[in-house]
């Protein structure tokens, strides 16, 4: 399927420089009837690489440093209130991000061949549009969150289709299908803000239990329940095969195309749920969904630096996400703009990528 | 992954065919698309109008997406196109602002766009970060570079008693009354089909985007082939920030990623149109044709004009879709 | 024994098998049957149809024509999941295990164990079954939580027959499963087989390395050209009978070796060392010259090659090129002092599959051919004339190197070299997955770039290979120089000796 080979790797964190050297040189013959000189039980590559340990220790010590250092200076920083804020205030770009991660898991680190879903911020717009739309006709909440739900379930299926049946790769695919919903969503709207006020939505926007926002414990409970399939059932483990290592999992007698679809209907719905929440959010659908992309993008990438293993996971994309909420909570509270936000973004995922690309190559010479 | 050596992709004369059918799927849209609105869209085909097709919606978008092409070409992509845009268009403006030569600020602007290339070639060729990740991190830099420049977002005008008339002739002027953005277009489409197709430089890119590797064990310096692309496509898109904002004469941080989805649109389209598949110039001209005849025939048809958008999304699904569907397969595997 | 065990009835029958790719036919009316309990090998060239066999039985195809049975059963679609049903598993030559696994769940992907009455993982019983069966098969405590990543080659060889062992197999099916093992890994796959046969495990064993067949197999099946040409009994053939029925040429003639006087001094090195490597290496190639190069993995031959081609810098020692001593920091210095790297991983680093001949062909020497703008005439005629002298297999040079076979995909490789007049080659193990027909043709260029003038190292693993058609040879050993020696003079056990410190004669040579 690769008909010309376009290798950008999406997180190329490593798994082990180990790996790389093994392949090359191994396959080939050269040692097949040869005692290799060292003893083969001695020569077994360090347990886990260097780099991939002082990668997930930077991360982590760079979240904890961040934290520690508005707890300090913003006195309101700290509140259970503030905290509370920040998880609403994520609720929205984690469920995207929970969503674009199960695509990336089922369709491996490659973007052109492998996993991407650019149609997610467009989708979330549009079922939020028709959510706000279904509302203003006179039908009652259920119907709306029917309506936002199939909507999203909709737009998973047409690039589940379009990737598995027709083979055209995931970044075009749903590059077309971000067009295309996005000027749905126009076209519903005429390009204004519906408003939408019921109790359903007020209740997802008011707070909960403990003070903290509904929203909050959404996003908590969204994320349990798909860490728990991604990360405790053979479904999760058989995903994770499909996206590192699709020959495997064929070999291992998996329906590749079936999971990589049911990726992009996950990732879909993720969207629909989005779209529910943003309405309640901002009491309405607004424009300007698209705008979401590229940070939803850049949060699930980060997000693998928080894994044990250095891979796209639930439970990292979720902290990469609050890591962001934390940010723009903390600069608002200092009173920097949030618009640095990006910045310290973009420099970090540059950060961390160079840090485990030279580290990486130190350890391999 | 090391294969069996069998090889299993004989290519039949009926698996030809289809390829060829799918290599001018896109022409024939092109076509398509062109009849279609000639005969429904009232005024699409006065040379008034097919004009304007070419300065508003084909020639910004296509040295866009010629930018994309090479970084597509050398097996990577270009995420940033859109800030070296912001960022030579900042210069430009800044530049004529503080009293300085148009041309002067003409070099300028250029400078300003291809330190992001710089920037860029640093990280991937010289760290060996991969281009997605790179270019990413760079826009979201990129935004907040032009947040701090321009005191939190704010556009820069050009007072339009203070605009000397130089700035414009960019945006607006003419040769032998041809608008100069569709002759800058067309100079830069030619020239990057040469370098791209026919020059050393070219294939090596084209190779380097194939098999990163066998590059480099030809004695070829992957680095210097990455670090001159990524440049290269800066400068490129620099040019569409220094005519985008002779016509308008303003800067508006970030505004340059408007072009980036349909710039990477318009390049996978146009690779439906080289016979292996491949990037290709020609191509993504074709492409960025489609996509401003589609939306200005869809304007022009008395449509809704947020059908538009809904419309491009389709037409670019049906071409990838005929496209994809037919190419030929040399498995790696 | 194996006379007992003819009678048995058979697991496998495959009979008159065609299978078509595009025109070509890769199998013509093969017949394959295998019985209960024997330990069946099944030889043949590349492109005899070895794999696509193997693919036909695992479900991969489908045939075009024929018949295949399992257990008497006519099975006319056969897919992954049914053919693990029937109990027939493979372990593939390419070790289809995701890195990023540990070694407990690579083994259970597909059939993972539950918690009794929910859902989730058991991860506890996937780790305890995990290290018993290791244990039990391989008297190995592999860790079950390392990541498959962090394994060496053997044990993620190890980890891929015991995730077949877990699923109770009837036949078990290995596709050259000694290609990336070292010896005594090797010896204990073949314990291991030899159990399992006599645990009533069917085998079916696909090799290069005849000397295996001969050593554990009971009979053996060679193909030749998509069909099946002989089934043997082991015990009543030899190997040479097993080779001679699979090439259908005297082995003679395989090394052609003209004699070329060997002249002025193209390459020195002089006591390079890289540290941690290989230390003093000294040697001299001349032109007209073919130089041998071997020694086991870690010996340092390969590191030493790879720092004239500057892949790898040395930290001691000089190299000169035809007098002028030189540091190669790169390739791209190397290169443009006349080397040329003909590398190992030939699908990887020697050919860009996606490229056609012809770009691959120029693609070292782009800058001979271009003023500005490439020459395409002068291109093209460049590309047909190497084409045509190295007799490239191919369609035309704009066709995609990704189509031709492993042999002239090599010939590509040092076609890209010729283009660019290079005058020293350095061959990583030319012959590598390259059949015997284009071998031939590839010992055939390499002396007529002796005869030129070029100056020829030839790294290889293949014995036999090296002794016939190199002049001198040095053997590493330990990051030295074990032996230099004219070729001529010294016998194939030496060599053995030489490369493995034991002196002692192997078993056999591939």
């Amino acid at each position: 399927m690769k008909a010309f080979a376009m290798s950008v790797e999406i997180p190329s964190f490593p798994v082990p420089p180990a790996s790389t050297s093994q392949t090359a040189g191994a396959e080939s013959g050269y040692e097949r009837w040869q005692t290799t000189d060292a003893d083969p039980q001695t020569t077994r590559p360090a347990r886990r690489s260097l780099a991939m340990l002082a990668v997930r220790a930077g991360a982590f010590a760079i979240f904890l440093g961040v934290f520690l250092i508005f707890a300090v200076t913003a006195p309101y920083f700290l509140t259970i209130g503030n905290i509370g804020n920040v998880l609403g205030q994520s609720a929205i770009t984690g469920v995207l991000a929970i969503g674009l991660t199960l695509v990336i898991i089922a369709g491996g680190s490659n973007v052109v061949t492998g996993g991407i879903d650019l149609s997610l911020a467009a989708n979330m717009g549009l079922s939020a549009a028709v959510y706000a739309a279904i509302i203003q006709a006179g039908y009652g909440d259920a119907v709306a969150v029917a309506g936002a739900l199939a909507t999203g379930l909709a737009i998973g299926a047409v690039n589940a289709a379009a990737v598995t049946l027709a083979g055209i790769v995931p970044l075009l695919v749903t590059l077309a299908v971000m067009n295309v919903v996005a000027g749905l969503e126009l076209v519903l709207t005429q390009n204004t803000v519906i408003p939408a006020a019921t109790d359903f939505l007020a209740a997802l926007s008011a707070s909960g239990p403990l003070g903290l926002p509904v929203l909050a414990y959404i996003l908590v409970g969204f994320t349990l329940s798909v860490a728990v399939i991604v990360q405790a059932t053979p479904l999760g483990l058989r995903l994770y095969a499909v996206g590192a290592f699709p020959e495997a999992a064929r070999a291992a007698g998996l329906p590749v195309k079936t999971f990589i679809g049911g990726s992009f209907l996950a990732s879909g719905l993720s969207g629909g749920i989005a779209g529910i929440l943003s309405v309640s959010y901002l009491s309405g659908s607004t424009t300007g969904a698209g705008d979401m992309l590229l940070p939803v993008v850049v949060t699930a990438l980060l997000g693998s630096v928080f894994s044990n293993r250095l891979i796209p996971t639930v439970t990292g994309t979720l902290l990469s996400a609050l890591f962001v909420g934390v940010l723009i909570n903390g600069f608002q509270l200092l009173n920097i703009p949030s618009t640095l936000v990006s910045g310290v973004q973009g420099l970090l995922i540059l950060l961390v990528v160079s840090a485990t690309t030279l580290l990486g190559r130190k350890e391999a010479a | 992954m090391a294969a069996s050596a069998q090889s299993t992709h004989a290519v039949g004369p009926s698996r030809k065919l289809s390829g060829t059918i799918g290599r001018y799927a896109l022409v024939a849209a092109l076509v398509l698309v062109f009849a279609l609105f000639a005969s429904i869209a009232p005024g699409f085909l006065s040379g008034a109008n097919l004009l304007s097709v070419l300065v508003n919606n084909v020639a910004l978008l296509a040295i866009a997406a010629v930018a994309m092409t090479f970084a597509v070409s050398a097996g990577g992509i270009d995420l940033s196109v859109g800030t070296a845009i912001d960022f030579a268009s900042f210069a430009f403006v800044s530049l004529v602002l503080a009293g300085q030569p148009v041309l002067l600020a003409i070099v300028g602007g250029l400078a300003g766009g291809a330190m992001v290339g710089l920037f860029n070639a640093i990280l991937i060729a010289g760290i060996g970060i991969s281009p997605f990740l790179a270019t990413l991190g760079t826009l979201f830099v990129g935004r907040s570079v032009q947040q701090l420049l321009t005191n939190g977002g704010n556009p820069v005008y050009l007072p339009p008693n203070s605009v000397p008339d130089a700035f414009r002739v960019l945006g607006h002027g003419t040769i032998a009354d041809i608008p100069l953005p569709i002759l800058v277009t067309l100079v830069i489409l030619a020239a990057s089909w040469i370098v791209l197709a026919r020059t050393a430089f070219g294939r090596s890119v084209i190779a380097a985007g194939m098999q990163a590797s066998v590059v480099r064990y030809s004695g070829l310096s992957l680095p210097r082939i990455n670090a001159v692309t990524y440049i290269l496509v800066s400068l490129i898109a620099a040019v569409v920030g220094l005519i985008l904002t002779s016509t308008v004469t303003v800067y508006i941080p970030s505004s340059g990623n408007a072009f980036l989805l349909n710039a990477i649109g318009a390049t996978f389209i146009g690779t439906t149109f080289d016979r292996h598949g491949r990037p290709n110039i020609p191509g993504t001209a074709l492409g960025v044709l489609l996509l401003g005849i589609v939306a200005n025939g869809l304007l022009l048809s008395g449509l809704n004009f947020y059908w538009q958008q809904v419309g491009t999304g389709l037409l670019i699904f049906s071409v990838l879709a005929i496209g994809f569907g037919q190419r030929e397969n040399v498995t790696r595997a | 024994m194996p006379e007992a065990r003819q009678e048995k009835e058979p697991v496998l029958r495959l009979e008159n098998i065609v299978k078509r790719f595009g025109g070509a036919e890769a199998l013509s009316k093969a017949n394959l049957t295998v019985r209960r309990g024997s330990v069946h090998g099944l030889v043949g060239q590349n492109g005899a149809g070895k794999s696509t066999l193997i693919k036909l039985l695992a479900g991969l195809h489908q045939a075009d024509e024929g018949r295949i049975e399992i257990d008497g059963v006519a099975q006319d679609r056969l897919t992954p999941h049914l053919a693990e049903a029937l109990g027939i598993h493979f372990i593939h030559q390419d070790r289809l295990l995701v890195p990023s696994f540990t070694v407990g769940e690579a083994l259970f992907l597909g059939h993972e164990p539950r918690i009794a009455g929910t859902p989730f993982l058991d991860r506890r019983a996937m780790r305890r079954q995990a290290e018993e069966t290791l244990r039990r098969y391989f008297d190995l405590s592999l860790p079950s939580d390392a990541l498959i990543a962090e394994l060496s080659a053997a044990e993620k060889q190890i980890v891929q027959i015991t995730r077949a062992l877990i699923a109770n197999p009837k036949v078990l099916v290995f596709d050259e499963p000694t290609a990336a093992l070292v010896r005594r890994e090797a010896e204990l796959l073949f314990r291991l087989i030899r159990r399992l046969s006599a645990e009533g495990i069917t085998i079916l064993y696909i090799s290069h390395y005849l000397g295996e067949i001969v050593d554990l197999c009971d009979t053996v099946t060679v193909l030749r050209n998509g069909r099946d040409v002989a089934t043997l009994t082991v015990s009543e053939t030899s190997a040479a009978e097993i080779g001679a029925l699979m090439v259908n040429r005297e082995i003679a003639e395989l090394y052609p070796k003209p004699t070329v006087s060997a002249g002025e001094v193209l390459l020195e090195a002089r006591n390079l060392t890289l540290a941690g490597s290989y230390r003093d290496i000294s040697f001299t190639l001349r032109r007209g010259e073919v130089l041998g190069m071997t020694g086991l993995v870690g010996s340092g031959a390969k590191e030493v090659v790879r720092t004239l081609f500057g892949l790898e810098t040395a930290t001691g020692g000089s190299i000169a090129v035809k007098g002028d001593v030189v540091v190669p920091a790169n390739p791209v210095g190397a290169a443009s002092r006349g080397l040329a790297l003909v590398p190992e991983d030939r699908r990887r680093d020697g050919v860009a599959l996606s490229l056609s001949v012809l770009e691959n062909t120029t693609l070292a020497s782009l800058k001979r051919f271009s003023r500005g703008l490439i020459n395409r005439r002068a291109e093209r005629h460049g590309a047909d004339d190497l084409v045509r002298r190295l007799q490239i297999k191919t369609d035309g040079i704009d066709a995609l190197v990704g189509t031709l076979s492993g042999g002239n995909q090599q010939k590509v490789a040092i076609a890209k070299w010729l283009s660019r007049q290079s005058e020293i080659y350095l061959l990583d193990e030319p012959t590598v997955g390259v059949d015997i027909g284009a071998k031939v043709e590839i010992y055939h260029l390499i002396g007529e770039l002796a005869e030129r003038g070029a100056g020829i190292i030839v790294l290889s693993s293949d014995i036999e290979e090296l002794r016939g058609i190199t002049d001198r040879l040095l053997v590493f050993f330990r990051g030295r120089i074990a032996r230099t020696v004219a070729t001529a003079e010294v016998s194939s056990e030496q060599i053995l000796a030489d490369v493995t410190g034991a002196h002692e004669s192997l078993r056999h040579v591939g």
